[in-house]
C-alpha cells in the first residue's frame, strides 16, 4: 500500500528550479514512486509506509538534495529566440490512449516502446527533413555503434555530470561454472532478473547517451584533418530517468538525429544559427506550435548548480519546445547546442594552429518530434497539414 | 599593499585550487585546464562571496579573464 510523505523545504525553492528539483527527487530513494514540488512544499508518494529511522533519513536526503541545488544558485538568463507557441493547432486531446488502442505504441518495459506503422512513417518523414537540413551543410554521413566504451565517457566527465542516467552493459564472465550457474538459476519476476552473484564481467561499455560523442572520440588525439567538419548520424540513445519516464515524451531508449559541427568557433556558431533559421522555415510549413528558448542539460545534483548556470550564461543550449495542448505544457523535441572547446580540450582534437576545436550540434528527438506533432494534430491524417499527409500517407 | 590584480589572482587561485604562480595577470578562461566551466562558476561564487558584488547571468559570460574581473571589481568599487 502506497503512502504519502510531506516535507517542507528548509530553503526557498525558486520557481525556475521547481521542475529540476522535482525531477532529481526521483533518485533520492527507491521507495519514491512520485515526487511533486509546489512552492516549498514537497510531496512524495512512497511504495510503502516508511517507519521512523528510515523516514528521518529520507527527509534528510531530500533536504540535502534541495539545498545543494538551490542554495547560491544563479538565476538563469532566459532568452527566447523564436516564439510560435500560440500558433493555432487543431487537436487538444491526449494522444496516448488512442496511440495505445490503435497499437501505434506498445510498452515493452518502463521507458521502452515499440511503435506502429503510422508513428513510424511519421518519424521517417521528420527524419527526411532533418537529413535535408544535414545535406544543406554538406554534412558527411556516419554510422555509430549503440555501445560506448566506459573510458570514453570518463574522459569527458560524463560519470560526474550525469551518473543518474547511465545505462550499463555487461556479459557473463568467461567462466564455465559461472555460465552454467547462470543458465540453471537465472529467473525473472516482476522486479526483474535475479542472477547468481558473481555472474557478470566488469563494465567495459555502456549504452550510448548521445550521438555526437562517437564522432568526437573518433577524432581524438589528433589534428582535425581539414580544419572543419560537418557530419550527421542517427542513433539509439539511452538515458535512464527513473519515475520521470513517461510515454514517448520521456523514453529510456530513444532515437536522435544529429547534425554535428567541428572546427573553429565561428564555423560552429554560424552553422548552429543557420540551422536554426532553416528549421524555422520547416516548422512554419507544417504549422507546429513551438518556442526556441535557452535551456540547460539535466546535470546531476552535485554539478547542476554550476554547470546549468554556466550553460545559461554563455547561451550554450537552446531547446525547440513544442506545445502539448493536452497538458498545457511544452516538450523539448530538439536542441541547438554549442560546447565551446570542451571536447576539443578534453579529447585533444586540434585545429591547424594547434588550438582546440570547438564543437556544436543540432539534435532532434525523433519519437518526441512525432509525439508532439500528434499531440497538436491528432492521429487522423485527414486533419494533418497537407505536406505531412502527402508524404506520410503516400507510403501506405 | 595588495593590488586589485593580486587580489583577483589570489581569488582565482583559491577557487581553482592551484598555486598563485599559475594565475598570471594575462590568464583567461581555458588558459589552464582547471579554468573550465566548473572552475569558472567556482570563481563566480567566490567572487560574490568575498567581494559582495552581484554576479548575474549577464556578468558571468563577460568575466572570463583576470583583467575583466579586475575591471568589474574596480567599477563596482567606484559606484559604492
Amino acid at each position: 500500500m502506497t503512502a504519502q510523505l510531506q516535507i517542507t523545504s528548509a530553503v526557498t525553492i525558486p520557481e525556475h528550479l521547481t521542475s529540476e528539483v522535482q525531477s532529481k527527487l526521483a533518485y533520492v530513494d527507491e521507495a519514491i514512486l512520485r515526487a511533486r514540488v509546489a512552492g516549498d512544499r514537497i510531496t512524495l508518494e512512497l511504495r510503502e509506509q516508511v517507519t521512523s529511522p528510515r523516514r528521518g533519513k529520507l527527509e534528510e536526503k531530500v533536504q540535502r538534495v534541495v539545498t545543494m541545488m538551490v542554495q547560491g544558485a544563479f538565476r538563469p538568463k532566459v532568452q527566447i529566440l523564436e516564439d510560435y507557441l500560440d500558433r493555432p493547432v487543431p487537436y487538444a486531446a491526449d494522444p496516448n490512449p488512442e496511440l495505445l488502442a490503435r497499437g501505434e505504441m506498445f510498452q515493452e518495459a518502463n521507458g521502452v516502446y515499440t511503435l506502429g506503422p503510422l508513428v513510424t512513417r511519421l518519424i521517417q518523414f521528420f527524419e527526411e527533413q532533418f537529413i535535408k537540413l544535414a545535406d544543406s551543410f554538406g554534412a558527411a554521413p556516419y554510422r555509430f555503434p549503440t555501445l560506448i566504451p566506459a573510458r570514453y565517457l570518463e574522459r569527458v566527465n560524463y560519470f560526474r555530470a550525469f551518473p543518474h542516467s547511465l545505462t550499463f552493459v555487461t556479459h557473463l564472465r568467461e567462466d564455465l561454472e559461472a555460465i552454467d550457474d547462470f543458465a540453471q538459476h537465472a529467473a525473472c519476476d516482476e522486479h526483474g532478473l535475479t542472477t547468481p552473484s558473481g555472474s557478470f564481467a566488469k563494465f567495459q561499455t555502456l549504452l550510448s547517451p548521445a550521438v555526437c560523442y562517437h564522432l568526437y572520440f573518433s577524432l581524438a588525439d589528433k589534428p582535425l584533418p581539414v580544419g572543419q567538419l560537418a557530419a550527421t548520424a542517427v542513433g539509439n540513445c539511452f538515458r535512464y530517468e527513473s519515475i520521470n519516464l513517461a510515454s514517448l515524451e520521456r523514453m529510456w531508449n530513444f532515437t536522435m538525429r544529429e547534425v554535428i559541427f567541428v572546427g573553429p568557433k565561428d564555423f560552429v556558431l554560424q552553422n548552429r544559427e543557420t540551422g536554426r533559421q532553416r528549421m524555422r522555415d520547416f516548422f512554419e510549413e507544417i504549422g507546429l506550435a513551438y518556442r526556441v528558448e535557452s535551456a540547460n542539460d539535466p546535470f546531476f545534483i552535485g554539478e547542476f548548480k554550476k554547470q546549468a548556470a554556466f550553460q545559461s550564461a554563455f547561451q550554450l543550449k537552446f531547446e525547440i519546445r513544442a506545445r502539448l495542448p493536452f497538458k498545457d505544457g511544452t516538450l523539448a523535441v530538439g536542441s541547438y547546442n554549442y560546447h565551446q572547446d570542451f571536447f576539443g580540450r578534453s579529447l585533444n582534437i586540434t585545429l591547424p594552429d594547434g588550438s582546440p576545436v570547438h564543437t556544436g550540434c543540432i539534435a532532434f528527438g525523433l519519437e518526441r518530434m512525432a509525439f508532439a506533432f500528434l499531440a497538436q494534430f491528432g492521429l487522423d491524417a485527414a486533419k494533418w497539414p497537407e505536406v505531412v499527409r502527402r508524404n506520410v500517407m503516400s507510403g501506405e | 599593499m595588495e593590488t586589485m590584480v593580486e587580489k583577483v589572482q589570489a581569488l582565482i587561485a583559491e577557487a581553482l585550487q592551484v598555486p598563485v604562480a599559475q594565475v598570471p595577470p594575462e590568464l583567461a578562461f581555458g588558459g589552464i585546464k582547471q579554468w573550465d566551466s566548473m572552475g569558472h562558476m567556482g570563481i563566480m561564487l567566490l567572487l560574490e562571496e568575498r567581494f559582495g558584488v552581484p554576479i548575474d547571468a549577464d556578468v558571468i559570460a563577460t568575466l572570463t579573464s583576470v583583467a575583466a574581473i579586475r575591471e568589474y571589481l574596480e567599477n563596482a568599487r567606484s559606484k559604492e
